[in-house]
């Protein structure tokens, strides 16, 4: 890689990488360990096509679908559905000032989903994107995107309830 | 569940909660940036090297009948090197950046030496091996005969993603209901390899009782050696020469975790990357948790439910007992299945058209495995948006075993109930 270029990644890679390890906490339900290796990966792929992401209108919007599919990819391979729900991975300390319990309780309702409903719930929620947005990043059609949502929807509703409300009231 | 109901004030609420507790998530970001440009180098170098050595740099996993698992867990495809695959321990031979220094390659017949030295005194013929700069794998087999009776014994060795469904596969023990098997035992080695060992049989039928046993061990940098070991002189289509085959589990343990096989692991060439990820394109399905929930909740009362399968896609199934002993019934749930219409639908068949328009077959007969005495019960539904939901009962608890009981603990109207109730179409995943 040409020097200007490195720098431009070091510098891109620097300031993605916080909010690319928070997309992927909540795309792992709280798995940080994996959260963490799908964030290397990530950055690996974006270091080695550079050239073309840095072309890209948008390199932050790309390195989310990257991750996005990364993470689809390594549940695949993983060829279990869904993750156990009994079990809840390590979740890191969290900082100062945080509502422990809700972020729990939230982390703990997205590990009940699928992993592709999750993933429509992060696009959707977290980045922000609209539903032909979140069909292109994880290419699937629209309709399967709403769908998804409705289906994550309505299972959230079902599990978090009142709480949510509280907590976003307060 | 309310499907067309829209609450805009929960999602903007949830929007919320998620940027509050994803903002709570901290790493330590140089980490982060300085593991991705690791991983960034080692791809590129791996693609660079893959250029070179052309077709030596072919997927090296899953070939030849030898190395595929009785019950079909043959890990094809796995050539992505993914999130989880990274992980490169000492004995990883992936130049770590730049000079990619070839491995000195292991040959069959070195493999076949090693695996002489490490067998109990005995007769070897037969030989046949692959070194590794083969492009099929390396690969060793002969028929060994400690003076008690010739068996066939092969090994193998592979490089697989660590953490990966094939990984699993090789590790966990296969489900009872698809593979019998009289033992299984999986222990977890210094280091943080896995090791299973599997006492089965050839034919998971057992129309032959050919007893297979086989020795999987994985690393935790994703070295994959492979024993197998049978009572015969050959695989297939050879007499039964011996009650057991040769080698014990302790034997067994000695052969596979032999550092000589990690050794030779290390010289296979490195396999070329896939440079994407494979982009989610594989067609809806519906996940099986959600199929045996749904399935649980539509059974007969009376039947209590005492096995259920692993996860899967589009299939699941139960054990049930009604008092009268274990039933296995189980279902498959196939979105887009209208090209199947006319083949199992239509004349002759004996579908029947329901008003609301779903097409019913029910069938009874001996079990789809050469009979035994087993009984299958199965209904057939076709939705008219192509959703089809098959569901059989059998007379056994499994079905490979043999019959528990004269009849499937389900009757024909039953399952017909539960293959054209609504739930499934609440299921269905997405219209594509």
């Amino acid at each position: 890689m040409r020097r200007v270029r490195a720098d431009e990644y070091a510098e891109f890679a620097a300031a993605r990488a916080g909010h690319l390890y928070r997309s992927a906490c909540l795309l792992t339900a709280g798995d940080t360990y994996l959260a963490e290796d799908l964030v290397q990966e990530t950055l690996g792929r974006l270091y080695v096509h550079w050239g073309r992401v840095s072309r890209a209108s948008n390199p932050a919007g790309y390195a989310q679908t990257v991750l996005t599919r990364t993470f689809l990819a390594h549940q695949r391979r993983r060829s279990s559905t869904e993750r156990a729900t009994a079990v809840l991975p390590d979740v890191a300390v969290p900082s100062a000032g945080a509502d422990v319990t809700m972020r729990l309780t939230l982390v703990e309702a997205l590990a009940q989903l699928a992993p592709k409903d999750r993933a429509v719930v992060v696009l959707r929620y977290w980045e922000d994107r609209s539903i032909e947005e979140t069909a292109g990043a994880m290419n699937v059609s629209s309709a399967a995107v709403r769908t998804r949502c409705v289906r994550a929807l309505a299972r959230l509703r079902a599990l978090l309830g009142e709480e949510l409300g509280e907590y976003a009231a307060h | 569940m309310p499907v067309e109901h829209r609450d805009d004030q929960f999602e903007d609420r949830l929007g919320a909660a998620l940027r509050s507790a994803g903002g709570t998530f901290d790493a330590d970001r140089t980490a982060l940036v300085a593991g991705g440009e690791t991983r960034g180098r080692r791809l590129r170098t791996r693609r660079r090297t893959a250029v070179v050595s052309g077709a030596a740099a072919i997927a090296l996993v899953g070939v030849g009948g030898a190395l595929v698992t009785p019950w079909g867990g043959d890990g094809t495809g796995q050539r992505a090197v993914g999130a989880g695959g990274t992980t490169v321990g000492p004995g990883d031979a992936s130049p770590s950046a730049g000079a990619a220094t070839a491995p000195v390659p292991v040959s069959g017949a070195q493999l076949l030496n090693t695996l002489k030295e490490l067998l109990p005194s005995g007769k070897l013929s037969e030989q046949k091996s692959r070194g590794t700069a083969s492009k099929k794998g390396p690969y060793a087999y002969a028929v060994f005969d400690d003076g008690k009776g010739a068996a066939a014994l092969s090994l193998s060795l592979h490089r697989i993603v660590p953490g990966s469904g094939q990984a699993r596969q090789a590790t966990e023990c296969p489900d009872k209901a698809f593979v019998p098997y009289d033992d299984c035992v999986t222990s977890p080695l210094p280091g943080g390899a896995l090791l299973r060992i599997v006492k089965g049989y050839e034919y998971p039928d057992r129309r032959v009782d050919t007893k297979l046993w086989t020795a999987d061990l994985v690393t935790a940098a994703g070295a994959y050696v492979s024993v197998m070991e049978w009572n015969a002189a050959a695989e297939k289509d050879a007499p039964v020469s011996r009650p057991e085959p040769p080698l014990n589990s302790a034997q067994l343990k000695t052969l596979v975790a032999d550092p000589a096989w990690l050794r030779a692991v290390n010289a296979i060439p490195a396999s070329a990357t896939v440079e994407t990820p494979p982009v989610a394109s594989a067609p809806e399905e519906v996940e099986s948790d959600d199929i045996v929930t749904a399935l649980t909740g539509l059974l007969p009362r009376g039947l209590s439910v005492v096995g259920k399968s692993k996860p899967d896609t589009g299939f699941g199934y139960v054990v049930v007992d009604d008092g009268k002993g274990k039933s296995f019934v189980q279902i498959n749930v196939q979105p887009n299945s209208q090209d199947l219409e006319k083949e199992l639908f239509g004349e002759g068949s004996g579908a029947v058209t329901r008003p609301d328009g779903i097409k019913v077959v029910v069938r009874q007969g001996p079990g789809d495995d050469k009979g035994k005495g087993l009984v299958m019960r199965t209904a057939d539904a076709l939705w008219p948006d192509g959703l089809r939901v098959v569901v059989s009962a059998f007379n056994s608890a499994s079905q490979i075993t043999g019959p528990t009981r004269a009849n499937p603990a389900l009757t024909l109207d039953q399952l017909k109930t539960i293959a054209t109730d609504s739930r499934w179409q609440q299921l269905q995943p997405v219209p594509n």
